[in-house]
């Protein structure tokens, strides 16, 4: 079977996703199936080796989360296969801070007294992942929050 | 580094938003403390909104994607990333009550020459009709007949440590493509392996799904083909004497020795004794299925028993062919496997994701 067959047979099995990822048509013949994803460059490729995984970070109004235990969450940066979404309610009191700490994160910004659950409905829409964790930030402790954020800055 | 868990609650999930968030909510209001446990939801594919309702409870969601797999498929992702000690597997139409899951971990805590622990249904059916509430007390009463310790694991509601999971393969998602008795051939692996299993009667969960007489009779087929075609009848019935295939069946054996005489000595007998046969054959039936049709009246009422008498025999005779065709199958074919594309990705061993079936 050709390479380019193979690709037709794996977008029409059952688990297959068709997302973007590893592509049989792209292996040189003879060669394992265990491709190094780094070595594979040019047009979209159909499979993936590992899957995708997001974090979105919960912050509902008078929450928060430390950029330490943020950062330590966080898929690994830049490798492509993970996005991290923070879904606040209002303004968080940290919100440079922890954009500077994921640099990638996409901020999700709704009205101020939005719910958790409603946060998490909106989140999760956005989010690429295949595998996608959900954390909720702590309530916020006022007099700790403001010196994080001016130690911060 | 993520700190380890007590317990990993495992909801495998396909088009179930109609219960979903019934069922979540319940694992919520569980008598545990919320950061001793996690619940990852394992959607398989869902055409609805299951994801967007697993999101609002769950501390994790796996989003699998393609035509779907099944739930052993689902419930292996599930455990793959789970960070518990012990693994519950909770049904997305199974609504716990806040004492189960503390249940289940704490006698896994003292118990330590059990591996897995299961809960009972309780009765009545979350859905009110006539067919969800048959189908729930006819499973009810086989659990009823298992012993204590037993070889079914009851996947819909049940914890088992994730040493002794791992260490049996987990789940066959390569010959369970759907939800039938799949916690059945864990149980029988569990127990090969030297593990018990325990199933706690006085702990009882409630089944939302609503069944209807069409449901019922594929649920029965497909478990009556299965059970001959990859497990055996004679060791089913030995090891697992409550299942649903073998509840049906047994009730059928003196009929069908009946019919067989019948049918020999009708040569000599005039055609107009017929109708007398019929009418033994019916009644041996009928006396077969006592103690089922005992058991409705005591829960239900005379008059839902006397009901269920027809749906009873129907159902019984599906089962019945299907155990036959099921025999067929296993001498002609053999036992089930997975399309042939999935076998020689298998054979080729990629690696992708979602993965492909996995061979115990």
């Amino acid at each position: 079977m050709t390479p380019e067959a193979l690709d037709d047979v794996v977008s029409a099995s059952p688990w297959h996703d068709g997302g973007p990822g590893l592509s049989a048509s792209r292996l040189a013949p003879g060669r394992s199936a265990r491709v190094d994803e780094a070595e594979v460059t040019g047009p979209p490729l159909l499979w993936r080796r590992t899957p995708r995984v997001s974090l979105i970070v919960i912050l509902p109004e008078g929450h928060e989360i430390s950029q330490a235990e943020l950062a330590d969450r966080s898929p690994i940066p830049g490798d492509g296969q993970g996005d991290v979404i923070v879904a606040c309610a209002g303004r968080p009191a940290n919100l440079q801070a922890l954009q500077r700490t994921v640099r990638d994160a996409q901020f999700l910004f709704t009205p101020a007294g939005t719910s958790a659950e409603r946060l998490r409905e909106l989140a999760i829409q956005r989010a690429s992942g295949d595998i996608v964790t959900l954390v909720s930030g702590a309530r916020l402790a006022p007099a700790l929050s403001v010196q994080d954020e001016r130690q911060s800055c | 580094m993520r700190a380890a868990k007590a317990l990993s609650v495992v909801v495998p999930v396909r088009d179930n938003a109609a219960t979903l968030g019934k069922v979540l909510t319940a694992i919520r209001h569980s008598a545990l403390k919320r950061e001793n446990y996690e619940l990852i939801v394992v959607d398989d594919s869902s055409d609805d909104a299951s994801a967007i309702i697993a999101a609002r409870h769950a501390d994790t969601v796996v989003r699998l994607t393609g035509d779907g797999c099944g739930p052993a498929y689902a419930r292996n992702r599930g455990i793959e990333i789970a960070r518990g000690e012990i693994v519950a597997f909770v049904n997305p139409d199974v609504v716990v009550s806040p004492d189960t899951l503390p249940t289940m971990l704490s006698t896994l805590a003292t118990r330590k020459d059990i591996a897995a622990v299961a809960a009972s249904r309780d009765e009545p059916a979350g859905a009110q009709n006539f067919a969800s509430q048959y189908w729930n007390l006819l499973v009810g009463f086989g659990e009823q007949r298992h012993p204590e310790i037993c070889a079914h694991f009851e996947s819909g509601c049940g914890a088992v440590r994730r040493s002794a999971l791992v260490a049996a393969g987990m789940y066959d998602e390569w010959r369970f493509g759907r939800e039938c008795l799949e916690g059945l051939e864990l149980g029988q692996r569990l127990q090969r392996a030297g593990h018990r299993l325990l199933l706690l009667r006085d702990l009882r969960v409630v089944y939302l799904k609503r069944w209807s007489f069409a449901t019922i009779c594929r649920e029965v087929w497909q478990r009556s083909a299965l059970l001959t075609r990859s497990f055996g009848y004679q060791r089913t019935s030995v090891s697992v004497p409550g299942e649903v295939v073998i509840t049906l069946s047994r009730a059928l054996t003196p009929a069908i020795a009946v019919v067989g005489s019948a049918s020999l000595a009708a040569a000599f007998v005039p055609p107009s004794f017929g109708l007398i046969r019929d009418v033994c054959v019916l009644a041996l039936i009928l006396l077969g299925n006592l103690p089922v049709h005992r058991f409705y009246a005591r829960q239900k009422g005379l008059g839902f028993a006397i009901a269920s008498a027809p749906m009873h025999v129907v159902i019984q005779s599906i089962a019945a062919v299907a155990l036959c065709i099921g025999w067929l199958l296993r001498d002609t074919i053999g036992d089930r496997l997975p399309d042939a594309t999935t076998q020689a990705f298998s054979e080729v061993g990629l690696e992708i994701w979602p993965p492909v079936p996995r061979r115990i």
